[in-house]
């Protein structure tokens, strides 16, 4: 075992894990953080995207050891219910979740790209989801919901 | 060299089972004192929406709020079968079910209300936004609610349980006479296509879907599942090969089997039409999977229209292109 130290939406926690732990398994088994989904396994569908110090990492190709010292936001940490982030709220509003199972990776890669870049272009935000699978929206709504989020927030 | 092509393609799909196999879904419904209502079915509701469908018709028949309606689905400890989400078929059958299903508790509710309003019979009474009373006399109403409230003190229960079939038949093996499916769903969708004559690359410029759904219950829904329609067609159309080696897949990764990402779906504008399909809840029937049809057709005829070359095996991928487009050079170079 190895003893790492990590910021999970802006919580500390010091965590014990396999040496070939994965960063989603550590999230989802000894943190209960759920939201994080697997969808391939193997870093192509962006199913479990997660925050780690200001990038977007597939957590299936991160092992919890390589996260030590890392700062991370999970899906959790990204609004809730009562206080929705503006791309949770575009996505309800323009009705860009089916199933929903990409859904919060879509979240955070869309949140990430607006915390960089608040003015993003069509493309931008295409080439920026792109690493994001989908097998039921077409991705129409979700890259509306995503230009919603950044014009709401240039007011 | 980049040219351009604009394809048609048009579907008619048959829903439902079909050929006469029972088509059955049940749905049990039960009106509350709080002027809530429950349904319970066993539709699975896999992102295509049907919890809200079923939620809105509840809702719709008693004159409430989607969100007065509690929904449970797919749970085999407590809700009746109501056949699989597949073969778009949840929001006609299922559909038809819960409609019955609601309809058969009002009538209930609506003979206790008649009684309470000296009204001589149940179809003088309207539900109305959360009201009951008297149809066209708003000083004779009160709230669902204390109607109800009041009936269940006197013991009675506006509780249903309702199941609706499918009517088809079987096709007669010797004649082919036979109604397989009911209802049928329309669609017609263009694309227009950019193709690369040197790397015989594809790239949909713009699809533009029309679906008859009857009536569209939730428009939002509508054009959510015409946009994933067209983009799972836009996969099948041009990248989802599925290779089998002695029956194993032998790309069972998203690596090797493509699936349309964020960059390669283009402009869709979806347009529904209503034309009512009298045998469905509120004049509904499916467009799960006709959505993604037309777009297989639409597609490979704008290759055409854009290359001159016909491609006749799905999905049209870049070797493909470039080995028709050879061959067509080489017959024209023979003339
Ligand atoms: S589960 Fe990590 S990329 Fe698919
Ligand atoms: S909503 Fe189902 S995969 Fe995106």
């Amino acid at each position: 075992m190895i003893e790492i130290k990590l910021v999970v939406n802006e919580k500390p926690y010091n965590l014990n894990v396999e040496p070939s732990e994965r960063l989603i398994d550590a999230l989802r088994n000894r943190l209960g953080l759920l939201g994080t989904k697997e969808g391939c396994g193997e870093g192509e569908c962006g199913a479990c995207t997660i925050i780690m110090d200001g990038k977007t990492v597939n957590s299936c190709l991160v092992l919890a050891a390589q996260a030590n010292g890392s700062v991370l936001t999970t899906i959790e940490g990204v609004g809730n219910r009562r206080s929705p982030h503006p791309v949770q709220k575009a996505f309800v509003e323009v009705g860009a979740v089916q199933c929903g199972f990409c859904t919060p990776g879509m979240v955070l890669s869309a949140k990430n790209l607006l915390d960089k870049n608040s003015h993003p272009s069509e493309s931008e935000i295409g080439v920026a989801m792109s690493g994001n699978l989908c097998r039921c929206t077409g991705y129409d709504k979700i890259l509306r919901a995503v230009k919603i989020a950044a014009e709401e927030g240039k007011q | 060299m980049k040219k351009r092509g604009i394809g048609l393609g048009c579907s008619w799909y048959g829903t439902g089972y079909g050929n006469g196999f029972p088509d059955v879904s049940s749905a049990f419904v039960e009106i509350h004192d709080d002027g809530s209502a429950t349904v319970l079915t066993g539709a699975v509701d896999v992102g295509q929406g049907s919890n809200s469908i079923f939620a809105q018709i509840v809702a719709e028949e008693l004159g409430l709020e989607a969100q007065d309606i509690c929904v449970y689905s797919g749970d085999t400890d407590a809700t009746p079968d109501s056949g699989t989400t597949a073969a778009t078929r949840q929001t006609y059958n299922t559909g038809n079910a819960v409609l019955k299903a609601v309809r058969q508790a009002k009538s209930s509710l609506l003979v206790y209300a008649a009684r309470e309003f000296s009204c001589p019979t149940s179809e003088g009474i309207e539900l109305k936004e959360g009201y009951i009373g008297v149809k066209g006399d708003p000083s004779r109403r009160v709230p669902l609610a204390d109607l109800v409230f009041q009936a269940r003190l006197r013991g009675e229960r506006f509780i249903s349980a309702e199941s609706s079939t499918a009517r088809s038949t079987p096709v007669d093996p010797e004649t082919g006479q036979g109604a397989p499916y009911w209802p049928y769903s329309f669609g017609c969708q263009s694309a227009e296509v950019e193709v690369d004559t040197e790397t015989g690359v594809v790239q949909v410029l713009k699809v533009v879907a029309v679906h008859d759904v009857g009536k569209a219950l939730n428009p939002t829904q509508v054009e959510g599942q015409i946009a994933g329609g067209v983009t799972q067609g836009i996969g099948y159309a041009l990248l989802e090969e599925l290779e089998l080696n002695e029956g194993k897949i032998k790309n069972p990764a998203f690596s090797s089997y493509l699936i349309p990402t964020a960059l390669d779906v283009p402009n869709i504008e979806a347009f529904f039409v209503e034309d009512a399909e009298s045998t469905g809840p509120f004049g509904a029937k499916g467009l799960g999977e006709p959505a993604m049809l037309p777009t297989v057709a639409a597609i490979i005829n704008a290759i055409d229209d854009a290359v001159g070359v016909r491609i006749t095996s799905i999905p049209a991928t870049p070797e493909k292109i470039l080995k028709a487009l050879a061959e067509k050079n080489g017959e024209v170079k023979k003339h």
